[in-house]
């Protein structure tokens, strides 16, 4: 026990959807985070992982929290080895901080967070993603090596620091989404990608979903390749669509004239500063003001439906809805205003509509909201192996408990 | 293993379903690491999920060890039939169920090749990316259980970022969908856990891929080098140039004059030959592959050949796919080795394996993915000399250590399998392996699902060490090695 940081006891910022913790660990080490780990563990205390806390929110509405464990101490290690385009760093750096660092030697992850203190221990699991997904997945795709706390006061590696390597089973990518169910991300190493030379993103607005659904298709489908494709609702006025290019210089502006010629509408083009500013936005988008933070997916091929499906859910609140949705993909975030009570009727919509959307997770939400709809809905497939595995990895059931998808 | 599990198989998968003879049941008592063989019990051969499902069952039941099997052309043993146990051949689930051309999505059986995949979409325009060399036998089963590479991996990665969901049968006998053809399910990334698990975790019944369009443009160069260290100075430098190729590799000159003798690509005569492949819209492939060309000569490359049009640059890839079976011309044996370093070590492990050459007195071709790092030493011997068979195992070996002090891997797509088990503490510690024995408890815990597989255990007895030996599918030249 003596090896363990010290605790101090929680405060009223240090809430996890506004119920205070009993303590907060800030470890200066991996090997103190593993052994307060297996402290709490031992104690049977409720823990609750945090990173940089930007999406502490989301799951249900904790009982209560004994522990809330921070990786915001350990020590900001980041190893890029830029030759070999892959980088070694400890959970509590940030990703700005981290593309910060790589853009030294002209690298990035190429992962998007909306939330400017987003850690990589939280951004792998939450497996948060944003426009970037389209080309690059989401960090469980990028995702090379990991490290972890288990509930024992062990740390474990799996994987490697190379890009190619099947040897062992992927706990790394098995842990990402897990919401801190199963372990805590100590350390990940990742493959990275040069960053492009130029960039440009075209925005088309449309009068009809039809005709945009129609131009995602014809891009899909094209032999043109996109870093992102986007699709923005917004609150009133007329839906568009971002198509953003990177590569050399004139790749990109060949490969936007090639996308001008599909796009039927108003199109404009960014790029410079207003095309990062765009970005931003778009990335941004969903969590503005207070309102309900839906994540939802769909088939492809359905994406204006999805659209017709929006406007009709316009009837059941009286507050605003945005989508921001990657188009080509298939996922988006659909933000929710108005009061609980209609705010839960429009996620019970959306959970009826099974022929059309799937895996509807509420993000953000009030505790009302929360109340009245499961925070994530439907139970997974192979439930008993989860819940095999997550009494392995927790037999305590102190993490995240009854709080996270297992 | 009493007669009465062959019976209730047989009420299961059919008379014809069930082998039991040790004549049928030759086929099975290896893949294609045939160094390792061993007999099973019993052969099944099901055609639905639901009596995958009624085989796991019983064998849950029974406590009897299974061991799927997709079309064995796996390169670690991975599907080595277990004393007593049973087989299950999914060669006959080879059905596509769906092409999806507008939501770029395919649903097949697992026994449906690699290949077939591509061919079922191709008039479409689209292509599944994961090529293993082996692809026109491997089956798609197969991929997932290995996480499959193949050449065009550094771009486009591998069987885990192209499989969307997987219907599987869990140990105890259920049948359960895992991931989703919808992106960003909530909840741990079991499908990731199944994908590269080696038939340790689930028998997979359906698996679901994404296929991409086919690009506009591929270009492919061929440069020769006098040394590995100048056609590694090549790659590095196009790769800080930030060009992504799809694919980048490499041959010394052990391994071109293998392939010079077997399929005539008409390589040139060098130290090294580095081959360079940019595919994508055509503006941008053109536009880099200029910048590569470049690079190649002004890091001494005595010749660059561009591949002037499909018919060139299948050449090239030839004389590069048969490098393996190639060696066969040169060595009466040899040993493949998969190894992994970083990139960037490349030059340091390649002087290591030159002095290992020259310590141990038997050749050593090298054959590699230099984008990634991924080598595949070929060790030669004569097996009719005592001794240099058990010689090349050792020296397959000490390569692994290099590797893995270079802070690689020990396998960059064959698998551990039965083979490289004993290698795993090589890289991992004991909490490391205690924790992957932990998660596979959890999943089976009774120890039923291809046991003796991926972990290290003490040896079964029907595991004898052996040296390679080449397969007779490959002899034949029906397959070949990556």
């Amino acid at each position: 026990m003596a090896a363990s940081a010290a605790l101090r006891p929680g405060v009223e910022a240090d809430a996890v959807d506004g119920v205070v913790p009993g303590a907060v660990a800030e470890p200066g080490t991996p090997e103190q985070l593993a052994a307060v780990l297996a402290e709490a563990s031992s104690a049977g205390r409720t823990t609750v992982v945090r990173g940089g806390g930007t999406k502490l929110g989301w799951g249900r509405v904790p009982a209560r929290v004994d522990l809330l464990l921070s990786t915001a101490r350990l020590a900001p290690v980041v190893v890029h080895r830029d030759g070999d385009l892959t980088a070694t760093v400890s959970a509590g750096v940030s990703l700005a901080d981290l593309n910060r660092q790589l853009a030294a030697k002209g690298q990035w992850l190429p992962v998007d967070s909306a939330f400017a203190g987003a850690t990589i221990g939280g951004m792998l699991a939450t497996n948060d993603a944003g426009p970037l997904r389209h080309r690059h997945g989401t960090a469980r795709d990028l995702l090379i090596g990991v490290r972890l706390a288990l509930t024992d006061g062990r740390l474990v590696k799996a994987g490697g620091t190379v890009v190619k390597n099947v040897a062992g089973y992927d706990l790394g990518r098995f842990v990402t989404g897990s919401f801190g169910t199963l372990a805590v991300i100590v350390e990940a190493t990742f493959k990275l990608l040069p960053v492009p030379h130029a960039s440009s993103t075209l925005v088309t607005a449309y009068a009809s979903a039809e005709v945009l659904a129609a131009n995602a298709a014809a891009i899909a489908a094209s032999q043109i390749e996109p870093l992102a494709c986007d699709v923005h609702v917004p609150a009133a006025g007329r839906p568009s669509l971002l198509v953003r290019f990177a590569s050399s210089p004139a790749a990109t502006r060949a490969q936007a004239a090639t996308a001008r010629t599909m796009l039927v509408g108003e199109t404009e083009e960014l790029s410079g500063d207003a095309e990062r500013v765009r970005w931003t936005g778009q990335v941004q988008a969903a969590w503005a003001g207070q309102a309900a933070v839906v994540r939802l997916s769909w088939m492809p091929a359905r994406l204006a439906e999805v659209l017709r499906l929006v406007e009709d859910l316009r009837g059941r609140t009286s507050g605003a809805l945005t989508l921001t949705a990657r188009a080509i993909v298939g996922t988006g975030l659909l933000s929710v205003g108005g009061t609980p009570r209609e705010q839960a009727a429009v996620v019970e919509h959306l959970r009826a509509r099974t022929d059309l959307v799937g895996h509807v997770a509420l993000l953000r939400g009030g505790r009302e909201l929360k109340a009245a709809v499961d925070v994530w809905g439907q139970a997974p497939s192979a439930q008993a192996a989860l819940e095999a595995l997550k009494r392995t990895f927790d037999p305590a059931g102190i993490l995240n408990a009854a709080r996270g998808p297992v | 293993m009493p007669a009465p599990i062959a019976d209730q198989l047989r009420a299961v998968c059919g008379p014809e379903g069930v082998l039991d003879e040790p004549v049928q049941l030759l086929t099975y008592e290896c893949d294609a690491l045939p160094h390792l063989r061993q007999m099973p019990a019993v052969v099944t051969l099901p055609r639905s999920a639901a009596e995958v499902q009624a085989i796991v069952r019983l064998c849950a039941r029974e406590g009897v060890p299974f061991v799927a099997r997709g079309h064995g052309s796996g390169l670690s043993g991975g599907a080595l039939p277990v004393p007593g146990g049973v087989v299950i051949s999914l060669a006959r689930l080879n059905r596509v169920l769906e092409v999806d051309i507008p939501n770029r999505q395919v649903t097949v059986e697992p026994g449906v090749t690699n290949l077939e995949i591509t061919r079922q979409v191709a008039p479409f325009g689209y292509y599944y990316a994961p090529d293993p060399s082996s692809q026109q036998v491997c089956s798609i089963g197969g991929n997932v259980a290995e996480n499959s590479g193949g050449a065009h991996c550094l771009k486009y990665g591998f069987t885990v970022h192209h499989v969307l969901q997987v219907e599987a049968v869990m140990p105890d006998g259920e049948l359960v969908t895992v991931g989703s053809p919808m992106a960003d399910g909530p909840g741990p990334d079991l499908l990731a856990l199944l994908v590269g698990s080696e038939g340790t975790l689930a028998v997979v019944t359906k698996v679901v891929v994404r296929i991409l369009r086919r690009p506009e443009t591929v270009q492919t160069l061929l440069a020769a080098f006098d040394s590995p260290r100048a056609g590694g100075e090549a790659v590095s430098q196009i790769i800080a140039a930030g060009i992504v190729p799809a694919a980048v590799e490499m041959m010394d000159a052990l391994a071109i004059k293998a392939a010079e003798a077997a399929v005539h690509p008409n390589f040139p005569p060098a130290d090294t030959v580095l081959i360079v492949e940019l595919d994508g819209p055509a503006s941008e492939v053109t536009e880099l592959f200029e910048v590569v060309d470049a690079i190649c000569r002004r890091t001494g490359a005595s010749t660059v050949e561009v591949a002037r049009d499909e018919a060139h640059r299948m050449r090239i890839w030839r004389g590069r796919k048969a490098a393996f079976a190639a060696m066969g011309r040169v060595s009466p044996n040899y040993y493949v080795q998969d190894g992994v370093v970083p990139r960037t070590k490349l030059p340091e492990v390649l002087a290591r394996i030159r002095a290992l050459s020259e310590r141990s007195g038997l050749g050593i071709g090298n054959v590699f993915h230099a984008g990634d790092g991924n080598l595949h030493p070929l060790i030669c011997y004569d097996e009719s000399v005592p001794g240099q068979a058990e010689l090349a195992e050792k020296v397959a070996g000490e390569i692994l250590g290099y590797c893995v002090e270079a802070g690689g891997s020990i396998t960059g797509e064959h698998g551990v399998g039965a083979d490289k088990k004993h290698y795993m503490p090589r890289m991992f510690s004991d909490d490391d392996l205690d924790a992957m024995q932990r998660l596979r408890d959890a999943v089976d815990p009774r120890r039923l699902c291809n046991p003796g597989k991926v972990l290290p255990t003490p040896r079964l007895c029907g595991e004898v060490p052996g040296p390679y030996r080449q397969h007779p599918i490959e002899k034949a030249g029906l397959g070949e090695r990556f």
